[in-house]
């Protein structure tokens, strides 16, 4: 029956847990993520101020590129996607038994933080390719400027691109450091609700931007 | 005012071959007051005999009862048809093994997370019987008193979508217990034995903040902050052992 009687009675395989490695990726998981959370809330002001119109835009893109911060997202938000990828991975049910568990317990619970997780793993997944993708075709494409950028907004297609990264980069950052608040008792059970209001709130004031200046992108 | 309650229940015996899992219909007038051991009780004096479901105290004391009630881990005797559809469905808790319809073993379950936790006071100084006993100071005594009041009901265990994915999941209710122990200071163990029980995916880090738990507990233990509590002073312990060497 249960291999913790063997365990018990034999102290030198007694104690489970020497390893430190799931603690770590814990970390890892949660710092990663909240660094890409932080480089996304600059980067939707960023693509934003375009709504100021294109010349703030490529005045603030340059404020930045002067004092180098665009090397750095270069290359440390595709290190961070990836650590990230891979810790979060750990997590993402891929066996088929789990996934079954996982919607038969979201359909039957009807729990708003379990339908969340979902949404953050599918989102994560989501997230992956389309980031990808996105960061393929803009990193090393020369300096940030609103017309360079008008121009990938309006060249065929590429549109629908940004119409789900936009909302679902932001979604899957606002439920993840909401979740990242919890599971480290940032956020405690009396402030629960109120977080939640204010999560909200922000995701749709993101979303709204985001949008707003995906219009504007694509009319410039 | 009186409602025609429709029951939708699992019944499957395992011990019987012949036996196949499936949803039974029983239909019941709702009279007032009535709760889930009501309703039951009732239909297996009046409709079906062989209706297997657990009750002991009938007062959200012993955790028998907990079952799954329209989608939701309850306890049955604390369920009051008046809050719940005229249609309701009644399933065993998952993760848990079967015993019959609507009863399953949390017993065998809590017995091995016990052993599991090492839930016991972990003490070297010796016992003297004509001492008084320690004082404890009072905000301790009450914080620690919080996390007893688990009935092992298994209601967070079975709303744990972890859980049920990995089935050596310590659960809310075995993480609840380490932070117990871990408030108690009678108990001399250190972060770093806490660590060697739960500072894997098997234990804390394994938790993914669902918070499920928190909002099944009948009991209203205070699941999440404890596990947010435990997080932290294990992942505070994770790092620290990276700067030792032993
Ligand atoms: C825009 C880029 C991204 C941002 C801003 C972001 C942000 C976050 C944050 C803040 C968390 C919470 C950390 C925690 O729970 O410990 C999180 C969790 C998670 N992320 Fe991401 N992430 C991004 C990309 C990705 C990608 C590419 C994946 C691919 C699989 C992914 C999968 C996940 C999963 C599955 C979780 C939940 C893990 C858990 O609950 O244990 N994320 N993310
Ligand atoms: S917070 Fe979620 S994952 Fe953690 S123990 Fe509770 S229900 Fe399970
Ligand atoms: S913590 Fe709450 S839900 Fe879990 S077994 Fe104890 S009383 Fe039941
Ligand atoms: S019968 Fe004891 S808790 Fe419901």
């Amino acid at each position: 029956m249960s291999t913790s009687f063997v365990l018990v009675d034999r102290p030198e395989v007694r104690r489970l847990s020497r390893s430190r490695a799931d603690a770590l990726w814990d970390l890892i998981q949660v710092l990663s993520g909240l660094g890409l959370a932080l480089f996304l809330a600059f980067h939707t002001l960023l693509t934003a101020s375009v709504l100021l119109g294109a010349r703030v835009l490529d005045a603030v893109a340059g404020g930045l590129e002067a004092i180098h911060l665009d090397t750095l997202a270069h290359w440390s938000v595709p290190v961070l996607f990836l650590v990230h990828f891979v810790a979060a991975a750990r997590k993402v049910p891929f066996r088929w038994r789990e996934q079954q568990a996982l919607w038969a317990q979201a359909r039957t619970l009807r729990h708003a933080d379990t339908w969340a997780w979902v949404f953050q793993a599918v989102s994560g997944m989501a997230v992956l390719l389309l980031g990808v993708i996105h960061m393929w075709t803009t990193i090393g494409a020369g300096a940030i400027q609103a017309a360079s950028s008008a121009a990938r907004v309006q060249s065929d297609g590429w549109v629908i691109l940004y119409l789900l990264l936009a909302p679902l980069g932001q979604g899957h950052a606002v439920v993840g450091v909401y979740r990242a608040g919890v599971k480290w008792g940032v956020f405690q059970d009396v402030h629960r609700a109120q977080v939640v209001r204010v999560g909200l709130f922000v995701l749709g004031g993101g979303v709204l931007l985001s949008l707003a200046a995906l219009v504007r992108y694509a009319t410039l | 005012m009186s409602r025609t309650l429709t029951f939708h229940i699992f019944r499957y015996n395992p011990q019987d071959p012949a036996s196949q899992p499936h949803l039974q219909d029983f239909s019941l007038e709702e009279t007032a007051n009535m709760t889930l051991f009501i309703a039951l009780n009732r239909l297996r004096e009046e409709q079906d005999p062989g209706l297997m479901f657990d009750f002991c105290c009938r007062a959200g004391i012993c955790g028998s009862c907990g079952m799954v009630v329209n989608g939701r881990p309850r306890l049955a005797c604390q369920t009051k048809t008046k809050d719940l559809p005229h249609e309701i469905t009644l399933l065993p808790l998952p993760v848990f093994k079967l015993i019959g319809d609507l009863c399953v073993d949390t017993g065998s379950w809590f017995r091995e997370m016990y052993t599991r936790t090492e839930s016991w006071i972990h003490t070297n100084t010796p016992f003297d019987p004509t001492k008084e006993e320690a004082r404890m100071d009072n905000a301790v005594a009450e914080a620690i008193y919080e996390m007893e009041r688990c009935i092992e009901c298994g209601c967070c265990i079975a709303a744990c979508s972890t859980a049920r994915m990995r089935p050596d999941f310590l659960g809310a209710a075995g993480l609840a217990r380490i932070a117990r122990f871990a408030l108690d200071p009678r108990d001399e163990r250190t972060d770093r034995d806490y660590f060697e029980l739960i500072g894997n995916d098997f234990g804390v880090f394994g938790c993914m903040g669902l918070l499920a738990c928190e909002d099944v507990c009948p009991k209203n233990l205070p699941l999440q902050n404890q596990l947010g509590f435990l997080r932290r002073k294990m992942g505070i312990t994770a790092i620290k052992q990276l700067f030792r060497k032993d």
